[in-house]
C-alpha cells in the first residue's frame, strides 16, 4: 500500500470525475515559470515581440499549461511517483493579458481503468476555447 | 541546407551533467503553485515535468544546429509527451540526449519529432521526453527582401 496515495483504489472507475480547478495566470506567473524552466522565449513576456510574429499577445508556456494539467492529477492521487506517461497537443495559445491575466479551467476525468492502471483525460479551456488537445495522463497505483 | 528527412536519426552528444538540487525543485514547484510535500520532504522528488529543465538544454542543441537552419521565432511547440521510468530525485546527476526521430515537410512548414532521453550519469534511464516542433518557412515576400 502506497502511503502517499490520498484515495482508495477501489473507488475509481471509468467516468470518475476528478476535481475541476481554475487557475488564474498573470504575467508574473509566466516570468516565474520562465526562470524556473529556463524557457526565456520572449513570446512569453514581450508584447512587441508577440505582435511582430503575429501573435495576439504574450502567451503562456505550453509546458506550464501542461504542468498545471498534470498537477490536477497529482493533487488527486497524492503521489506524483505513480505517473507513467502524459501526452498533449498545444492546440490554441493561452493569451495572458498584462493586467487581466488569463483563467484556465481544467476538467480531468478517468477514461480507462485496467486494474491499478488508469488513464485520465484532462480538458483545459481558456476563454471558452480548448487550449490542450488529447491530453492523456497514465498512472499506475499498484 | 534546410532541415529535411535526411536529418532523421541525428543524435546529439549528451548534455553536461546536471545535478537536481532541492532549491531548483522548490523553485519549479512554486512556479506551478504546487505545495505537495513530496517536493520538500525527507527524500524529495521533482515535479513530473521538471525533466524539461534538462531536456530544454538538449532542445537548444537542435535549435542552434547551424546545419538545420532553424529560425527560433518561427518554431512552435505542437505536442509534448513524457514517459517516466521513475521520478527525478534531488541529488540525481542526469544528462539529456536528443535524437531527431521524424522530419516531414508539409506545405510551408517542417514538422520535427524529437526524443530526449534523460538518464543518470550512471546510465539509469529516468524519463523520455517527446516533442513535435513546427518550423514554418518565411513568407515569400521576406525572401525577396
Amino acid at each position: 500500500m502506497n502511503p502517499l496515495l490520498t484515495l482508495r483504489v477501489g473507488d475509481v472507475g471509468v467516468g470518475t470525475a476528478l476535481p475541476t480547478t481554475t487557475v488564474h495566470l498573470t504575467r508574473a506567473d509566466l516570468i516565474r515559470y520562465a526562470g524556473a524552466s529556463g524557457d526565456l522565449n520572449p513570446i512569453h513576456w514581450s508584447d512587441r515581440f508577440a505582435a511582430a510574429i503575429q501573435m495576439p499577445g504574450v502567451v503562456a508556456h505550453g509546458m506550464l499549461t501542461m504542468a498545471l494539467a498534470v498537477k490536477t492529477v497529482t493533487d488527486w492521487v497524492g503521489d506524483p511517483g505513480v505517473l507513467v506517461s502524459c501526452t498533449t497537443r498545444f492546440t490554441r495559445p493561452v493569451v495572458v493579458d498584462e493586467l487581466d491575466g488569463a483563467d484556465i479551467t481544467f476538467t480531468p476525468t478517468v477514461t480507462a481503468v485496467e486494474g491499478t492502471r488508469w488513464t485520465i483525460s484532462v480538458e483545459a479551456v481558456c476563454d471558452g476555447v480548448k487550449v490542450l488537445g488529447g491530453t492523456r495522463i497514465e498512472v499506475d497505483c499498484g | 541546407m534546410p532541415i529535411s528527412a535526411e536529418h532523421v536519426g541525428r543524435r546529439y552528444p549528451a548534455t553536461d551533467p546536471y545535478v537536481v538540487s532541492q532549491a531548483k525543485v522548490v523553485e519549479f514547484a512554486r512556479a506551478l503553485r504546487d505545495g505537495n510535500e513530496v517536493y520538500r520532504g525527507k527524500r524529495p522528488v521533482a515535479p513530473p515535468t521538471f525533466a524539461i529543465v534538462v531536456a530544454g538544454q538538449a532542445w537548444d542543441q537542435m535549435f542552434h544546429d547551424p546545419e538545420l537552419g532553424l529560425a527560433l521565432e518561427r518554431v512552435v511547440h505542437a505536442d509534448q509527451g513524457f514517459s517516466w521510468q521513475r521520478p527525478l530525485r534531488v541529488g540525481d546527476e542526469v544528462t539529456a540526449t536528443l535524437t531527431i526521430e521524424k522530419v516531414r515537410t508539409r506545405g510551408s512548414a517542417d514538422f520535427i519529432g524529437s526524443l530526449v532521453e534523460v538518464s543518470t550519469t550512471d546510465g539509469e534511464p529516468v524519463c523520455e521526453v517527446r516533442a513535435t516542433f513546427v518550423h514554418s518557412h518565411p513568407a515569400p515576400e521576406e525572401d525577396v527582401r
